[in-house]
């Protein structure tokens, strides 16, 4: 499918993939979605949709091979340092669902735009019961005047050398010149529910999530 | 106000000297008000500080400043690029006629005309977000260009001549070499057209920087019908945040560039892999912001 999109393709398609139970649903696309490939595409052309394994197609963008961590699976713990430089695991938010959003770094405008339209948005998704944790490879003190500067009521962790980025297998973009920006939805469980990829259209990372967790 | 900034410029040197420059009067000190403006419990003495520096820093040029009118260098280096334009124009007209070609000598003009509004948007990118007045060839360029944003109005203030003398030596660097060397009526078509657009690029610019009634009505009409870049789409790019409609020859790929966020990516990608942030990531300070209230005195 990324195959056969252009290097700047605007048209905002996206491709949910709910709960297994759910019936997916395709929005606006105008090809189809091979089921077993995991991509990254700039514009929120697609997300992982299952969870068995798959080679690549040869023309995707993404840099690594495979996902590392799918829908369905069992999101990996991870223990990283918050903006306040102290240490925060993933395992402490199981019981309510969790928002992870990877992001490519602190004060650029795309990353900007994500991080406020969290915030904005950030009351809806307590409503929702859920937790929000952006991660970039940026330093705390980075994060901090970055959730300073911002106002930003949520969680920022420091994923340094980008180990966890590369550990749930968060696709770059550009044959891996760009962090990819890449959000899961990890239901009480700790399973991952909903994966969202679109890099130049932040603020539709709110919308997707909100989205699927009003519905669930 | 913009305090990081400065540290986050990699290869912006931060310089606390006063510059005495001969050529612009108004541009004295570089910004460095800004590094004073750090977090300190003593906010008083910092704002005043910053006033000082403030003051001496900028004030913008008068109608009758030297440094907007024609020197006989500025018309001396636009006569040399407007005479290898000729030279490559009639190259290629003299040579079509010769070949009997002319659609295909025509369409290389025309793709000239449409590249040139591509590399003027792309030129104008890189020189409004990178580098200083110190970096090798086009520091004065740049200390041009954020004088521009700072007061745009002065361009429509500048002689013609002066206005365009920067590009008329570039222009006759690069293509007298090529008149030399070519023979070609199609090469010639392209850089006949190419290279006329980009000379006279500027004075484009200072047209969309004109108000209506005080252009020609030929100048309007060519606006209007978006063969030269429209007073509208060009008063965007010098409105925050400041990133957007770069082209300045006909403005035709302002929209594509900006709907592909093709300059978005270009700096995301420059940031990761280099470092650098282009300015326009930062919230408007001095250096962008237009000089409202003394632009309406000088009008």
């Amino acid at each position: 499918m990324a195959s056969s999109s252009s290097f700047f393709t605007f048209s905002s398609q996206t491709t949910l993939h709910s709960h297994l139970h759910r019936n997916t649903f395709l929005t606006k696309t105008q090809f189809p979605v091979p089921k077993k490939s995991s991509e990254s595409n700039f514009f929120g052309l697609r997300l992982s949709p299952s969870t068995s394994r798959s080679p690549l197609s040869p023309c995707s963008f993404k840099s690594s091979i495979f996902a590392k961590v799918n829908k369905g699976q069992s999101a990996p713990d991870f223990t990283l340092k918050d903006q306040n430089g102290k240490p925060v695991s993933l395992k402490k938010y199981k019981g309510k669902p969790v928002v992870v959003y990877f992001y490519p770094a602190d004060e650029t405008p795309g990353c900007t735009k994500q991080a406020c339209a969290f915030r904005d948005s950030y009351e809806k998704f307590k409503k929702a019961g859920a937790e929000v944790i952006g991660i970039s490879g940026d330093d705390s003190a980075s994060h901090k005047a970055f959730a300073s500067k911002y106002k930003l009521p949520y969680t920022l962790l420091s994923d340094e050398g980008n180990r966890v980025r590369k550990d749930w297998g968060v696709p770059g973009d550009l044959f891996g010149a760009l962090p990819g920006r890449q959000t899961y939805v990890l239901d009480k469980n700790g399973v991952v529910q909903l994966i969202y990829n679109n890099q130049f259209q932040p603020e539709k990372h709110i919308d997707e999530t909100l989205k699927f967790l009003k519905a669930a | 106000m913009a305090v990081s900034f400065q540290t986050k410029y990699p290869l912006r040197p931060i310089t606390n000297v006063p510059r005495t420059h001969h050529r612009s009067s108004f541009l004295h000190v570089r910004v460095t008000c800004s590094a004073t403006t750090t977090t300190t419990t003593k906010t008083q003495p910092n704002r005043e500080k910053k006033l000082v520096v403030e003051k001496r820093f900028v004030s913008p040029p008068l109608s009758n400043d030297p440094t907007l009118q024609s020197t006989w260098t500025h018309r001396l280096w636009v006569a040399a690029g407007c005479t290898t334009l000729v030279a490559s124009l009639a190259k290629s007209v003299i040579g079509g006629v010769g070949s009997h070609l002319w659609l295909e000598p025509a369409l290389a003009g025309y793709a000239g005309y449409v590249l040139a509004d591509l590399g003027s948007g792309v030129y104008h990118w890189a020189i409004d977000n990178y580098g200083d007045e110190s970096t090798p060839l086009v520091g004065a360029q740049i200390e041009a260009f954020q004088g521009h944003h700072k007061w745009p109005w002065t361009i429509t203030r500048r002689q013609f001549a002066n206005n365009l003398h920067a590009l008329a030596r570039v222009i006759t660097f690069t293509v007298l070499p090529l008149d030399l060397a070519f023979n070609d009526p199609v090469v010639h078509g392209f850089v006949s057209t190419f290279a006329f657009c980009i000379m006279f690029s500027q004075q484009f610019h200072a047209w969309a920087h004109g108000t209506k009634s005080k252009l020609p009505p030929l100048v309007v009409a060519l606006q209007d019908m978006g063969v030269l870049v429209s007073r509208k789409q060009h008063g965007e790019h010098h409105r925050a945040p400041y990133n957007n409609n770069y082209c300045i020859v006909s403005g035709a790929w302002n929209k594509v560039l900006d709907e592909s966020k093709a300059f978005e990516i270009l700096e995301m990608v420059l940031f990761f892999k280099l470092g650098v942030r282009p300015r326009s990531w930062s919230e408007p300070n001095s250096e962008w912001t237009e000089e409202t209230d003394l632009s309406s005195s000088q009008a």
